[in-house]
């Protein structure tokens, strides 16, 4: 085997009309590309690479703001917590319990809501400019604005609910450990549906109507020309979509940070709520990292399975 | 035209007078309210017209991040000079080496002589002074007077009498009795019970071990867990802060709330005077209470380069009549010996936090703000275990165990470095 290596690498030394044309083919394919990106791979390598590297490298060691003396390479020590760590799983069961309902009824009243704008009414272009309003208000306020929404003393929806007989007596959902999660979810739909709105609306300008008039001939229902073309032209636009805004909302602690802090006995603590507290609290770097590196994987496998699904379902 | 010119002479007259400020204080306030800020201001303002070569730029950080948002400028080389100190940071300031001594200053002072015992003794860490507090804050209960004449209840002194009448203010429809403050900053009211039904407020005893899990302990967390349990507080009292206990109480909703004195500013603006008053908190088993008292001061960044001009500004701040301003509109016990002598502190709507100063029943209650780890306990542990307990999911003796562990870990930690 090694023998035939030697032989085959003495071969090649000597010298045939075609090596010289496949090395210039070699660079100009596979060298030169890379030299014209240099600059670019650098900067994203020094923005995005090194402190992912660094941050990553975190969670192997022990960095303790309180103890820093005690700093030092710990191998999965960390890891090793984390895997009996109770409150971390119950944060991981929260993100996605919150994850999956936000997302669920944003992408479905997104979708509702881009069909509407898709058609042609009386005041459409100022009802499309009110509708992606929520989009434009920062999380922290609308935080605040819908706790205190949720707050009976000042806030009329704890006496709807109770008028409709969701609650039994106007009280606060947020401080109710089975019900708190619903608060934040409430503010991010009414944050989030406008993204979908906008994006899908694109997509749903971008499907040509000759389809639809086809179709009609062809005397396919509403439903079916719904299902047969509107959904499988949406399909590549909603995969993206969907998941961007899972990564984005399962690493969204604005709202559940103001609203709830985690509470009530931490049945609204989120991944990412978590990482905060560990970091900021707990003054425990080592650990937040771990956490953080928990939640990266876990994102990473999510969108590797979407866009997988992606390639296999959708054939356009 | 002579607008424009004006207006040009103006400008150039204003960078003229900048010109002679040569140096610049970075003053950080961490308890910020609108109307804090703007008392602050004042007296910066007249901390300024008397020093022209320096300019004072303050920094309004929102209490409910300024932990971490203080940590990181700390962190990151963007050093204030001058910074609101609470008690309970000083310990990991202090501790770490960040802090200026301030002994020297204070010595050369001429208001430093005047200064209560107290005041050093609290300012002080390991016998050095790293922070000039600027007042106390010491709890209370104040209770509504209304509510508890249509529950035909007096005013509680003891823990039984308090019970009581919470259960019976809770009878009328849709009130509830205590203003319970299960979310961030209830950990005083958990020490409170806990120290009153234990007779002591030593959180430790004399080989270092927590007394939260004696037996009086235990029972004073689960007085707390019964007041809920019971319904004698309001069921979204587990996740109340500030703001809501303060809005539960003048909206009516409920009768009695354990309150330092700033909360007296924002509850005078909103409820007349003859509709509530303030009690001293009630007495356990052994005929005391131990109302905790907080406190916040100025110290100094030892990265400053201006230490002496940020001693000036310290001192205008702590100053008799600046510290007498910003008592009265922060709602503190002011620092000074014979400030108590001011008409304004002797109204009766001060009359509960005077009896627990004179009384020989309440000892005031210091946190071990020295432990490294209070802070995150105070902020973090507690509260969300606390909540776990009042929610059912952990009994009383579970939760002062890991709280005992804890605060035991945390002394031996501290005894070590000593």
């Amino acid at each position: 085997m090694a023998g035939k290596a030697v032989i085959a690498r003495a071969k090649t030394t000597v010298v045939s009309g075609g090596t010289g044309a496949r090395r210039s083919l070699y660079w100009q394919y596979m060298v030169e590309p890379f030299l014209y990106l240099s600059p670019m791979i650098l900067l994203i390598g020094s923005v995005m690479l090194m402190p992912l590297i660094v941050g990553i490298s975190y969670s192997f060691q022990s960095i303790e703001l309180l103890n820093p003396f005690a700093t030092g390479w710990v191998g999965f020590e960390n890891y090793e917590k984390l895997w009996s760590d109770r409150k971390f799983w119950i944060a991981l069961e929260n993100t996605v319990f919150w994850t999956f309902w936000s997302i669920f009824f944003q992408f479905l009243l997104g979708l509702g809501l881009a069909m509407l704008l898709n058609t042609q009414f009386f005041g459409k272009k100022l009802f499309q400019a009110l509708v992606f309003l929520p989009w434009a208000v920062p999380t922290f306020l609308s935080a605040l604005t819908w706790a205190w929404l949720f707050n009976p003393v000042i806030g009329p929806i704890p006496h709807w609910l109770a008028a409709l007989g969701v609650l039994s007596e106007p009280y606060n959902i947020l401080g109710d450990p089975d019900l708190a999660i619903w608060g934040p979810i409430t503010a991010n739909i009414w944050f989030g549906v406008p993204f979908f709105a906008i994006t899908l609306l694109a997509a749903l300008q971008s499907i040509p109507g000759e389809l639809y008039e086809a179709a009609e001939i062809d005397g396919a229902t509403p439903w079916q020309s719904f299902t047969k073309i509107t959904l499988p032209f949406l399909a590549p636009m909603i995969a993206i979509t969907v998941m961007l805004r899972t990564i984005w909302i399962a690493n969204f602690a604005d709202l559940i940070f103001v609203m709830t802090g985690g509470g009530p006995a931490n049945s609204t603590q989120i991944l990412s709520t978590y990482i905060f507290t560990t970091a900021f609290r707990k003054l425990d770097f080592g650990y937040a990292s771990t956490i953080a590196v928990a939640l990266l994987i876990i994102l990473l496998a999510y969108a590797v399975i979407l866009l997988w699904m992606r390639k296999r379902l959708v054939k356009i | 035209m002579k607008k424009f010119l004006t207006g040009i002479t103006t400008a150039a007259m204003l960078t003229g007078s900048a010109a002679y400020a040569e140096t610049t204080l970075k003053l950080v306030e961490v308890i910020t309210s609108p109307e804090r800020t703007k008392v602050l201001q004042s007296i910066v303002d007249g901390y300024e017209a008397a020093n022209p070569d320096v300019t004072v730029e303050i920094i309004s950080l929102p209490w409910g991040q300024a932990f971490e948002k203080l940590a990181t400028m700390v962190a990151g080389g963007d050093i204030p000079d001058v910074v609101e100190m609470p008690d309970t940071w000083q310990a990991l300031y202090a501790g770490s080496g960040q802090l200026a001594s301030l002994s020297d200053h204070v010595a050369d002072w001429e208001h430093g002589a005047t200064l209560t015992e107290k005041t050093v003794a609290m300012g002080s860490q390991a016998g050095d002074l790293y922070m000039i507090p600027y007042g106390f804050y010491l709890r209370a209960m104040f209770y509504n007077k209304n509510l508890l004449a249509e529950a035909g209840v007096a005013p509680p002194e003891t823990m039984a009498d308090f019970m009581a009448a919470s259960a019976a203010v809770s009878e009328l429809e849709g009130k509830s009795g205590y203003c319970l403050r299960g979310g961030p900053g209830g950990t005083n009211g958990w020490v409170m019970m806990a120290a009153a039904m234990n007779g002591t407020n030593d959180f430790f005893t004399e080989d270092g071990k927590s007394r939260m899990n004696e037996p009086g302990s235990v029972e004073g967390i689960q007085f707390m867990l019964d007041l809920y349990q019971n319904g004698y507080a309001p069921k979204d009292a587990v996740s109340w802060g500030f703001n809501e206990i303060v809005a539960g109480f003048y909206s009516g909703t409920c009768a009695f709330l354990d309150q330092d004195p700033d909360a007296l500013i924002a509850i005078s603006e909103r409820m007349p005077a003859e509709d509530f008053a303030v009690i001293p908190m009630p007495v356990g088993p052994s005929g005391k209470a131990f109302p905790t008292i907080g406190f916040a001061g100025w110290s100094i960044f030892k990265a400053t380069a201006h230490e002496d001009k940020a001693f000036d500004l310290v001192a205008a701040l702590s100053a008799p009549e600046a510290n007498g301003t910003w008592a009265k509109r922060v709602g503190v016990i002011p620092v000074h010996k014979g400030a108590d002598q001011d008409p304004y502190f002797q109204t009766e709507q001060f009359e509960g936090w005077f009896k627990e100063l004179n009384g020989d029943q309440y000892e005031p209650t210091t946190m071990p703000t020295y432990l490294e780890r209070w802070g995150y306990f105070a902020s973090t542990v507690v509260l969300e275990t606390s909540q776990e307990a009042l929610l059912g999911q952990r009994s009383a003796q579970d939760l002062a165990d890991e709280w005992a562990e804890f605060l035991t870990d945390e002394h031996a930690k501290w005894q070590a470095k000593q």
